[in-house]
């Protein structure tokens, strides 16, 4: 008997067993496209995307500032050449510069003269457009500026004005690059940056290195040192590492990874979970078989190997097929998550490929040969025994009970049938219990991260921002034009003026940033870990990240320097806000214009229903030319997260509801005899769809009602892990993103994820032919 | 007299393969037992599923208690099924899940019938069945004899005009399928139009009044009056009612 032969024997051929074929090839293909998304994630995050990028591009590891008098170009070269250093590039003529575009302001960037993208060091990538070849024209780094008017969203053609350089030159922006390590903002031709420095400004430069040993702080003051010592003193004028842009990049990175974990762990639970139920179902449902053929002479061998085969075809299809689908879902994710980490492109490397489907096809194997073991191992008679129905009279009581209760039969019989098929019980069980935690978590991730984007006023989106486009700051002159403005404008519910002056803090010994908000600005965002909002004059908030560094509490007093006057201040509150360490309070209590305070900024909060786009651009007409208004929006981490949740939700509610589906088929398949029995007494179709849907009723409700705690508890364990991740600490209203009405409409979402599963197989048994059913065994 | 049964030019063909059942014309009157005899494979059981609706004929048309079956929605003929006739089949076919009673219990419950007039229903059914001792028992656990019993009382739950009964000895020892037979009489005997699909001639002559042979799907020719074949005594009944061109051609 040929192996074709054996395996067609062994496990039959016919309609209902396409069905089974194509339930494992979907659950193969959903499960392998959610594992590649899972894992490649995961395993892109391992693999260090920035050190990758920083490898691929020779990432500088030291930008060094050159001041070109005190330096010839013969010296500066010959740097190249020092023990340790690996290679160098420049010296790349540079000046600071204020840019600002119609309608908004881009920052102050350094804008290096270039040639080319290309070099040794810090290779450019060009993501849109052309480099610059003539004066007058500009690259823009794609992470300048914030929200809708950040550069990467600016048209080329868009005409750039240097506002801090003498005439205020115009350049066309004619493309977008990135730099791994950020050595510049702007980049234009070499002879174009005398003409943008400031008047008084002297000749600068940067020479990009990257050394043999760079990996920790102390190797890069070591590199610094001699390259330093190697120079006339004074031509190095500062330095910076390229570890500050690594431990920013992977920030996002690590806030990502809790969730993408816990995603990752359910997706391989669900696969793990339906291909051993396919499988074992499907081998269950054969048992009558396999003993009838092991009386005519199969070996138990035959028969493991049979069921092996038989699931292994459907399985490779849908895995390779679902790694294929996998990559094209992850792709935009991956692309995104590298436009936030800055690393250009992201791919999924080929050993994640390799491992899903060596790990899936490995599953599926064991899930088949270890149900096929044991029926081999049965006697024939015991197989053939065995058959397809429980045991006598299980799950009679449970029939007996609800047989009594004021429902129509049909639907007692359907949530009484669990009790007696236990088994198939704890399967949809088990698989809406993790396709209702998936969802349930999910939707309280993605509540808490709005809370957390609304919750830090930087990017809290739908506040207007207004800046002065001339100056870095409000004259007194502006700040009565931008305030009367202001306050005419229809649709405006608050504002406040802001000053952001870096302050000298006791026991610190880098200074920090400070927000000095002159009148009130508790509507403008912020959320508290712990404490209040600051009251009064002396009290002020700080987030986490200044806690941490200065080792203060909340109810502290804390010595400060704000313009050269000593200011002491007692902190209120710790503020939600992920960023370095920064100080809030009132424009009098850091000690007014007295204290140098300038106002760099105006925040307005629209009121409810009005559109902050058209309120921004309506008060820039009002304004004028020589003001600049943006909307805040989500930032782009925001956009991945979220991404990322609806992505992996998907996949993991359509891989449950697939669970389900196919352990309500197997059920219809085993009782097709049962369900003609019951057509042939005169249930109708309607009555069937009633009952089989009831099947998974109780498993279901029993699976929603083990989901709302576990996802409660997964959320906040996830939400403590990212803002841990963040270094900062968490307003309690992030985690309470479940309140009963909407856990009442989420314990919904189990009840439909069953519903939506077992309503196909219900339908197929409704208009199953009731002689064909009677016949089968 | 009345048809309770009307089989009109009906063949019965599965998948463009050869006929299972080939024309069969058939009339069987209210009250009348009928016996379907014939080899295996012959079609017998075939038709007594076309008249049951739980088949539809390729051609033809059935007609029970007045109503064409063959055009009826899998609704209706659900409807029809638990409302007009009764089913015993050879292997029982009782719900395992299910006590004796709440398989009894069944069809009264399908159709809404209220819980305490339902339960008096089985009662007396289990009662006259001689099955009280069991009703809370698996069907699993009982005997042939008392299995079929407990289908037969399923069979009678919403008292059926018509009882079609497929081989309903032929999974009994001799001394069971004898007490069967007699069951069967006693409720042909009672009024209820009976159709019999049976290998056992002793089992046909002792409770139809007539007799049909198939062969190869079709209808023999010949009709076999009741005590003919003269196995079973004390057998009466509706001969009255049976019609002398029951089987046509």
């Amino acid at each position: 008997m040929s192996a074709r032969a054996i395996r067609r024997a062994a496990t039959g051929r016919g309609p209902s067993r396409l069905v089974q074929s194509g339930v494992i090839f979907l659950v193969l293909l959903a499960s392998a496209a959610a594992t590649t998304v899972s894992v490649a994630l995961l395993a892109v995050d391992a693999y260090a995307p920035f050190q990758r990028a920083f490898e691929a591009r020779h990432g500088a590891h030291v930008v060094a500032g050159i001041d070109p008098a005190q330096a010839t170009a013969a010296q500066l070269a010959a740097t190249a050449h020092l023990p340790g250093v690996s290679q160098a590039a420049g010296p790349f003529p540079t000046a600071s510069a204020t840019l600002s575009r119609r309608g908004g302001q881009l920052g102050t960037v350094t804008a290096a003269g270039r040639s080319s993208p290309g070099s040794p060091v810090d290779h450019l990538v060009l993501t849109h457009g052309r480099w610059a070849g003539r004066p007058g024209e500009v690259v823009l780094a794609s992470d300048l500026g914030e929200g809708p008017g950040r550069a990467v969203s600016l048209p080329l053609g868009t005409k750039i004005t240097v506002t801090s350089a003498p005439g205020r030159p115009t350049l066309t922006l004619v493309g977008i690059a990135q730099s791994i390590t950020d050595t510049a903002g702007a980049w234009v031709v070499p002879a174009q940056i005398p003409a943008l420095r400031t008047a008084a400004a002297p000749a600068s430069a940067q020479m990009l290195y990257r050394f043999a040993r760079a990996g920790t702080a102390a190797q890069v003051r070591a590199d610094v040192a001699a390259v330093t010592g190697a120079l006339p003193a004074g031509a190095v004028a500062g330095t910076s590492s390229w570890l500050s842009t690594r431990a920013s990049a992977n920030a996002n990175s690590s806030i990502l990874a809790p969730f993408i974990n816990a995603f990752a762990i359910m997706g391989l639970v669900m696969s793990v979970l339906i291909v051993a139920n396919v499988i074992s179902g499907t081998v269950v449902a054969g048992y009558r078989r396999i003993g009838v053929l092991k009386s005519i002479g199969l070996t138990p061998a035959q028969v493991a190997a049979a069921y092996v085969i038989r699931a292994a075809i459907p399985a490779l299809a849908g895995s390779l097929i679902g790694v294929a689908l996998g990559h094209l879902i992850a792709g935009p994710v991956l692309g995104q998550s590298a436009t936030v980490y800055g690393v250009g492109t992201q791919s999924i490397p080929p050993w994640v490929d390799i491992v899903t489907l060596l790990g899936l096809c490995g599953l599926t194997g064991l899930a088949a040969l270890l149900p096929a073991l044991r029926a081999g191992r049965l006697s024939a008679t015991a197989a053939i025994a065995t058959g397809q129905a429980p045991p006598p009279g299980r799950g009679q009581g449970a029939h007996r009970l609800l047989s009594r209760v004021a429902l129509p039969r049909p639907v007692t019989m359907g949530l009484a049938a669990p009790f007696a098929r236990r088994a198939q019980a704890m399967v949809t069980l088990a698989a809406v219990l993790v396709g209702a935690t998936a969802v349930i978590f999910a939707v309280g991730l993605d509540a808490s991260l709005a809370r957390a984007s609304s919750g830090v006023s930087s990017t809290a989106p739908g506040q207007v921002q207004v800046i002065t486009m001339d100056t870095p700051a409000f004259s007194s002159g502006q700040q009565r034009t931008a305030a009367s403005a202001i306050q005419a404008q229809g649709g405006t519910a608050h504002y406040v003026a802001e000053a952001a002056p870096t302050i000298g803090v006791s026991g610190l010994t880098r200074e920090v940033n400070a927000l000095a908000f002159r009148g009130s600005a508790a509507w403008t965002g912020y959320d508290m870990v712990t404490g209040h909002w600051y009251r009064g004059a002396g009290e002020a908030d700080v987030n986490t990240s200044f806690l941490t560094q200065t080792g203060l509490a909340v109810g502290d007093s804390v010595p400060l320097s704000v313009g050269g006057r000593p200011v002491t201040v007692r902190i209120v509150g710790e503020v939600f806000d992920p960023d370095n360490p920064t100080l809030l309070a009132s424009w009098q209590t850091l000690g007014g214009r007295a204290a140098g305070l300038t106002v760099d900024q105006y925040d307005i909060g629209p009121r409810p229903g009005v559109h902050p786009d058209q309120y921004a651009s309506a008060l820039n007409h009002s304004l004028g030319r020589s003001y600049g208004t943006s909307v805040t929006g989500l930032s782009g981490f925001f956009g991945v997260a979220t991404s990322l949740i609806a992505i992996l939700t998907l996949m993991v509610a359509v891989v449950a509801g697939l669970g389900v589906l196919n352990t309500v088929l197997l059920g219809t398949r085993q009782r097709i005899h049962e369900l003609g029995v019951f057509k042939a007494i005169g249930m109708t179709p309607r009555q069937m769809i009633s009952m089989v849907l009831c099947w998974v009723a109780v498993p279901a409700l029993a699976a929603v009602l083990l989901a709302l705690p576990a996802a409660i508890l997964l959320h906040a364990a996830t939400l403590r892990a990212m803002a841990h991740a963040a270094g900062t600490g968490l307003p309690a209203s992030f985690s309470h993103v479940f309140p009963p009405s909407r856990l009442a409409l989420l314990a919904l979402a189990g009840l439909v994820i069953a519903a939506a599963g077992a309503l196909l197989p219900a339908s197929g048994a409704a208009r199953s032919a009731t002689v064909g059913a009677l016949r089968a065994e | 007299m009345t048809a309770a049964i009307q089989i009109t030019d009906v063949t019965k063909r599965y998948q463009g393969g050869q006929a299972a059942v080939d024309d069969a014309n058939l009339q069987v009157g209210r009250g009348e037992a009928v016996a379907i005899m014939g080899p295996s494979g012959s079609g017998k059981s075939t038709l007594l599923n076309l008249i049951a609706g739980l088949d539809r004929p390729t051609s033809g048309t059935v007609t029970v208690s007045g109503e064409r079956i063959d055009r009826l929605s899998e609704s209706g003929l659900a409807r029809f099924r638990r409302r007009r006739i009764g089913i015993i089949f050879q292997f029982f076919n009782l719900i395992d899940d299910l006590t004796v009673l709440d398989n009894v219990l069944l069809p009264g419950q399908l159709i809404g019938t209220p819980r305490r007039r339902a339960l008096i229903r089985a009662g007396e059914l289990l009662s006259s069945l001689r099955l009280e001792k069991v009703r809370q028992a698996s069907p699993a656990r009982l005997s042939g004899g008392e299995r079929q019993r407990v289908a037969i009382a399923r069979a009678l739950m919403n008292e059926p005009e018509i009882l079609l009964a497929d081989e309903p000895t032929g999974a009994l020892d001799t001394g069971t399928g004898q007490e069967i037979g007699q069951l069967l009489r006693d409720l042909h005997r009672g009024g209820l139009t009976l159709v019999l699909v049976t290998h056992s001639p002793e089992l046909a002559a002792g409770i139809a009044s007539r007799t049909v042979r198939m062969t190869d799907g079709r209808l023999a020719a010949g009709v076999t009056a009741r005590g003919e074949a003269g196995q079973l005594s004390g057998a009466s009944g509706a001969g009255g009612m049976t019609s002398a061109s029951g089987v046509r051609r």
